[in-house]
Formats: structure tokens, sequence, C-alpha cells
């Protein structure tokens, strides 16, 4: 028992040194006022960072659940149809879920970065492309052709990551 | 008995070649976690995986200077070790030094908390993962990704005072240790006790400890 205790005492006090020097900059929400400014859709900043975030939680989600399956042997069909039907629903309208006022300079956590409201139409092509891919990744998984849904993750996941290496924060 | 050879066996084959590649591995697989290359960091991780699985089996079949056994005994020394070096006095330890017990036991910890948090590792969009997270949920293996990561700094910085401690050895006590990991040897002449042990490797220990990790790593890969 000796060996534990001398093992981990060097990642433990460093990981205490590194946590409480993680707690000293936590940000108060009342340092910014930008995440409460109302915004055309009703939402206020700070609600509609938090509903795209949750949005696109779901679509990890389902990203998971499929990639879990095409890892099988036998993938289970209706797990995967239903995730795949999941993903065109849960990216309606993402084009609309980044109105100005919503990059980090809101004060409210985020990864989008500034560069998506220079680039405003390039970033709606590329959201677009997105949502073409998820539909027909939706189609292929009502199809059943397991071959066909593992072509069409793959290419979604592709147009997934063209936004995100350009437009969100690496961490 | 012919004469006492000269230069003496202090690091096996088996220490030296797993230190090597996981050297060579460690910034490979930081490169192309950075870069996303997510199908290499995952042969790269599970390489890595079998190799600490190697060598935590090796610190039970290895040889003396393998073995954890003897590592945590030189611990109790370790305040008389210190006090050598601040008087600069010969202080070659044949194997690992007190100090260096508790550098190894650090790093090991990390690097098996790093491969094993890899394994079930999810990425945020929910398209790579490691090789157990089927069985875990995205949040799960959200956390553990955070895990994964945060736990690569602490290696990076016990990497960072490990190759600080071997220039300080190399330049300030003239100690030369980066010769004895290439060729396992060192002068009899350097230590001041003689070493008890022939600290010849059992090849049958060799090749069970290989093929144990071996079998754990295909078992995994071939899980997801």
């Amino acid at each position: 028992m000796r060996r534990c205790k001398s093992q981990k005492i060097f990642p433990v006090l460093a990981s205490l040194a590194l946590l409480s020097a993680c707690g000293q900059n936590t940000e108060t929400d009342t340092d910014s006022q930008l995440a409460n400014v109302e915004l055309p859709s009703g939402m206020t900043v700070k609600e509609q960072i938090e509903a795209r975030q949750d949005h696109l939680k779901q679509i990890g989600k389902a990203f998971k659940t499929i990639s879990d399956q095409l890892k099988t042997d036998r993938p289970d069909l209706a797990q995967i149809q239903a995730a795949a039907a999941l993903v065109p629903k849960e990216a309606q309208g993402m084009a609309d879920w980044f109105p100005e006022g919503t990059g980090p300079e809101s004060g409210v956590e985020t990864e989008a970065l500034p560069v998506i409201w220079e680039n405003k139409s390039d970033f709606n092509d590329k959201v677009g492309a997105m949502q073409d891919a998820a539909a027909q990744l939706n189609t292929a998984a009502q199809g059943g052709d397991v071959a066909a849904i593992a072509s069409a993750f793959q290419t979604t996941g592709g147009k997934c990551k063209d936004c995100h290496d350009k437009y969100r924060e690496d961490d | 008995m012919a004469n006492e050879p000269a230069r003496i066996l202090v690091w096996d084959g088996a220490v030296r070649l797993v230190h090597w590649l996981m050297a060579i591995l460690v910034p490979l697989l930081w490169w192309t976690a950075e870069e996303g290359h997510m199908d290499w960091h995952k042969s790269f991780g599970l390489t890595m995986f079998g190799l600490v699985l190697f060598r935590l089996l090796w610190g039970f079949l290895g040889t003396w200077t393998a073995r954890f056994g003897p590592m945590i005994g030189r611990i109790w020394s370790l305040n008389s070790y210190i006090g050598k070096l601040r008087r600069r006095e010969s202080a070659s330890t044949f194997g690992h030094s007190p100090m260096a017990v508790l550098s190894v036991f650090a790093m090991l910890l990390t690097l098996l908390t790093q491969v094993t948090t890899g394994l079930f590792s999810v990425d945020v969009d929910g398209l790579d993962s490691g090789p157990l997270a089927l069985m875990i949920s995205f949040e799960t293996g959200r956390q553990f990704a955070e895990i994964h990561e945060f736990n690569f700094n602490l290696l990076a910085a016990l990497i960072g005072l490990h190759l600080a401690a071997i220039a300080i050895y190399q330049f300030v006590l003239k100690e030369k240790l980066v010769g004895a990991m290439v060729t396992g040897r060192r002068s009899r002449a350097d230590f001041p006790v003689a070493p008890e042990t022939e600290n010849r490797p059992s090849v049958c220990a060799m090749i069970a400890a290989a093929l144990l990790s071996l079998a754990c790593v295909f078992a995994i890969s071939d899980f997801g």
C-alpha cells in the first residue's frame, strides 16, 4: 500500500495546484451585460448560445450512437435509424443560431469564433452542406444498407468538420 | 571465473526498447491529436497502451533494476541521496536513484491514466471515439476526454522535469545517463558499491509479458 501512496502523490499534488489555478478566473455573469441583450428571436444572447450548444450536443450524441453501431459486427439498424432521423431535426435552422452578438464578445462561454461573422455567407453555405448531408444520411439509414449508411455518415462527419476547423475554437 | 567485465548491464533490452518507443510515441500522439489524425492517434495510442502494460508486467517479471519491489526499497533513502547530491558526492546508483523511482512511478501512473482514459474518450462531435467508448454514454465519454486532455498536461510537465533532471546530471553532476539508456551499460567503476546482481533478463518472462500485453491490445482493438 505504501507504493500506491508514493505513486499517486505527484499527480495528485500537481492536479490540486492546477485545479486551484483554474478556479481563480471563473467569470461571473454580471461582468457581461451583453449576455442578456434580447435578440430579434426573442431569446437573450445567453439563451441563444446555450440553445445552439444543446442542439449541437444532441447531434454529437446521435453521431456517437451511429458510430458505435457501425463499429460493431452487427449494427442495430433501429438505433441507427432513430439517431439519423434526429440529426436533420436537431440541425434545422442552424444558420439562424448565430445572430450578430452571439460570439465570444458576449462574455458567454462559446467556442464560436468571431471569424463566423466576417464570412457569414461561407459559414451559411457550410451549414447548408451539412444539413444536406444529414438529410442524405437519414435517407440512407431508413434504407437500411449498412455500407451506404457508413459512407453517408463519413460524408456528414466531414461536413461538420469543414465548419468546425474554420469557425470553432480549437480546444 | 574470468576477469570481471569493465562494463555492466544496468538497463535490460526490454526497458530500453520500451523507453525509447515511448519517447517516440508521446510526441507522435500529441501531434496526431493536435492535427486531428485520429486514426493514427488510435493506432499509436493502442501501441502505447501495450507498452505501458508490458512495462507494468516487467516491473514484476523483469530484471532487478526494472522491478518495482527493489525500486520502492530505494525511496526510503531519498533524504540521504539528496544530501549526497548537494555535497556533490559521487552518488551513482545501480538502477534508479531514489528520486528517479518517484519520477518513474509518477510517469507510469500518468501514462496509465492517459491510455486508459483514451480508450473511453469521445470527441466533442461524437465522430471519433476510443475502442471502449461503446460501453459508455456520450457525456461520460466526454468526461473521459476532458481527463485525457488535462492529464496530458501533467504528463508533459513530468517529461519536462525528466529532461531537466537528465540535463542537470549531465552538465552539473557530470553523470552521463543518456548513454546508459542507449547501450544499457555503464562502467563498473562508476558505482561506489558493487551491484549484487547480474541483472540478466529472463527470456521466458519477456515473452510471457510481451504476449500478455499483445493479447490485451488485440482484445481491446477488436472490441470497437
